[in-house]
């Protein structure tokens, strides 16, 4: 237990409320790119610095992760926002206001069923668990209450970084091929999905992902081509 | 060392594509070597099994499901691998002749694809730790959905989208599953690996590992077309064109399968009535799903995008009723579902070529314009709903008698009303008056050429059901 991790993953916290209530998404971009620098350094800010040096491991993957998810994606992100020409969120299925508050409910959920079920590793920071359940929340709320598709894939960045969190928090091992495979395949997501994004905004003029609704089961007959 | 031949060939040889970018003649003929040398490394591999260890034997290992698999993914591959060789030819002069051709993938992305989709496969299959198969099934999802998008059209971009989108989440929920299970291991700070956990089943924490039961199988579900999550399904499987549908359906559905059956395998003995009951649970909800949506449908590829759903089902179902010899039972199912689906996607991406549209209302008395393509789809169509000749009949059969009497019922009325709504649907576009879209001429003849690889599938898997047919007399 050390107090820069509270305070990291408090930050961490922070970023998701503010990203419920952000509207432009170059508000959004440089939030999400706050969180991949958070978990950047989360390890190292857990290490027990007193008792023994970490090994390379350790800062391979700190600098890794800072680099992808801290700098590269928020910069690919930015890069597919440009071309496909898209500033802001015009109108999301549900309000900014009432988003900050479903979101604000839902830590304070988190919070309620951490506490009671007494979820949390001895030596974890008291954080972690509620934090990573929020952002994993408000990822998935992003995903859902947003139109964009590139808002969409911001909100499965954010879901990916509280589940990072978590992995981190409790400290899990699980081998340093196994996290550099899963930071690779969450790169090579969004990097497909930028890609997708520019697709979708040249073919339909506009990236509101909930205008894709031709695929559906009962299409009448006059609609048939 | 051949583990690693059967991951790296796929991947060089999808390296290589990048080079010879624009030759398409030699892309082809390098789709079907990387195939045949990924077929040859899996023969060796299963005939050097009994060889333990090796290089990286804790990561990366075969064992006697994963050779079954294996094997199966590679033959099939092969299959479409020769067939679209033949395919995409006829494909371009087709699109040729349309009045608004679709922008088709550049070719030596759709190989190069292809091959990682193969290589990330076999990662899924050999893999020996939780971990690196969360990264392998997750590895699967993006270098298939740009195969999804190979008609360049509005409708393929929503696929794919909703594919990447969907799936995604739904393996991050498994990631999470997967952390809970780590979580559950702590106590004895077991690692991920399969022996690691499967050697402390009994000191893994009851609690979390249930949680990490219901995450694993959200997120693995959703890739395997479990319902409710299985809405991206239908879509992608309806779009992709003809081959890619069948590999998607034919071997991908089968590796989320095996990382579901991997988790159950650990299983700790106390949890086992739990888990039952919601792989149960869902599978009569995708089967009850999959008869509901096949009756009413309208497309062909959706209608057997939906049987897919349903037979997954039914793999949960066999997971848990299997009895003792269940694992061997639902493999059987699942090679003979692998092999069937197959060939009726080979098929209709025939259908498809011809007529240039999936809707089953607009066509008509196809038996007379495509008498091959139309007989083969009526025979396979006969052989997925479990007809006797097929192998999926002796499985659904022996199914039948190891459910308790409540469930056999509902099943059983459930596989009727699918069998009954897919005969109706194909002896309607066979055999019913002649539709309102008439396949041109020329389409037809090159639809008509690519027969080989259908009927050979398609006999096999006869043949296998005789076999069993016999066995079981």
């Amino acid at each position: 237990m050390n107090s820069l991790s509270e305070v990291l993953l408090a930050l961490f916290l922070l970023t998701d409320f503010w990203m419920a209530g952000a509207s432009r998404l170059m508000h959004c971009i440089r939030l999400a790119s706050y969180q991949g620098i958070i978990i950047g350094l989360f390890p190292l800010a857990m290490w027990h610095w007193h008792d023994s040096t970490p090994g390379v491991g350790v800062f391979v993957i700190a600098a890794v992760t800072l680099g992808v998810k801290g700098v590269l994606l928020p910069w690919f992100l930015r890069r597919a926002m440009f071309r496909a020409s898209v500033r802001r969120e015009l109108e999301p299925l549900v309000g900014y206001p009432s988003s900050l508050l479903i979101v604000l409910a839902a830590a304070a959920g988190a919070f309620y069923v951490c506490e009671k079920f007494g979820i949390g590793s001895p030596g974890a920071p008291m954080l972690a668990a509620p934090g990573a359940f929020t952002a994993m929340f408000t990822g998935l709320f992003i995903i859902m209450a947003r139109r964009k598709a590139i808002t969409q894939a911001i909100g499965f960045l954010v879901f990916e970084n509280g589940i990072t969190v978590f992995g981190i928090g409790m400290m899990l091992e699980y081998g340093m091929l196994v996290e550099l495979g899963i930071l690779l395949d969450v790169f090579v997501l969004i990097f497909v999905m930028g890609i997708a994004v520019f697709h979708i905004s040249r073919e339909l003029s506009h990236i509101d992902a909930d205008r894709l609704h031709l695929l559906r089961d009962d299409r009448k007959k006059e609609e048939l081509v | 060392m051949i583990s690693l031949w059967v991951i790296g060939w796929p991947l060089v040889c999808a390296g290589a594509a990048w080079l010879l970018r624009g030759r398409t003649g030699w892309l082809r003929l390098l789709l079907l070597c990387g195939a045949a040398g990924h077929t040859a490394g899996a023969v060796a591999l299963c005939a050097t099994m009994k060889t333990p260890g090796g290089f990286g034997a804790d990561w990366i290992a075969p064992d006697r499901l994963s050779i079954i698999f294996l094997m199966l993914t590679s033959l099939l591959f092969l299959a479409v691998s020769v067939h679209t060789m033949f395919w995409l030819p006829a494909e371009k002069n087709a699109q040729e002749t349309r009045e608004r051709p679709d922008g088709l993938l550049a070719d030596h992305v759709f190989v190069s694809c292809l091959l990682a989709f193969l290589a990330t496969m076999t990662l899924v299959m050999l893999a020996r730790n939780f971990g690196l198969l969360w990264v392998a099934v997750e590895a699967t999802t993006l270098v298939s959905a740009p195969l999804i998008l190979f008609h360049r059209s509005a409708r393929s971009l929503e696929a794919m989208w909703k594919y990447l989108l969907i799936c995604s989440v739904g393996i991050g929920l498994a990631l999470f599953g997967t952390m809970l299970l780590a979580v559950a291991g702590q106590g004895g700070h077991t690692g991920l690996g399969f022996s690691d956990v499967a050697a402390a089943r009994g000191t893994l924490n009851p609690a979390w590992f249930k949680a990490a039961f219901i995450f694993i199988l959200a997120g693995y579900g959703t890739k395997m077309g479990l319902a409710p999550f299985h809405t991206w399904l239908p879509d992608a499987h309806s779009e992709a064109p003809g081959a890619v549908s069948a590999l998607l359906s034919g071997t991908l559905l089968n590796c989320s399968f095996l990382a579901i059956l991997r988790f159950v395998d650990v299983m700790p003995e106390p949890l086992r009535p739990f888990g039952a009951h919601l792989l149960t649970a869902l599978g009569l909800l995708s089967l009850a799903v999959a008869a509901f949506f096949i009756v009413r449908q309208s497309d062909f590829k959706r209608m057997l995008a939906y049987s897919s759903v349903e037979h997954m089902g039914l793999l949960a179902l066999f997971c848990v009723y299997g009895g003792a010899n269940g694992g061997l039972l639902g493999v059987l199912h699942l090679c003979g579902h692998s092999v069937i689906k197959m060939t009726l996607f080979l098929i209709a991406g025939n259908l498809l070529l011809a007529c240039g549209t999936r809707q089953i209302p607009l066509l008509g008395g196809l038996a007379k314009r495509l008498p091959r393509n139309s007989w083969l789809w009526l025979a396979a169509i006969l052989m997925i709903c479990g007809l006797p000749p097929s192998p999926l009949f002796v499985t659904e059969f022996l199914l039948l008698f190891l459910l308790p009497p409540w469930l056999a019922a509902t099943v059983l009325v459930l596989l009727f009303t699918v069998f009954a709504g897919m005969t109706l649907a194909a002896l309607r576009m066979i055999m019913g008056a002649d539709g309102s879209v008439v396949p041109e001429p020329e389409a037809a003849r090159s639809s008509e050429r690519l027969w080989v690889v259908p009927l050979i599938l398609l006999c096999g898997a006869v043949a296998a059901g005789i076999v069993l047919l016999l066995a079981l007399v």
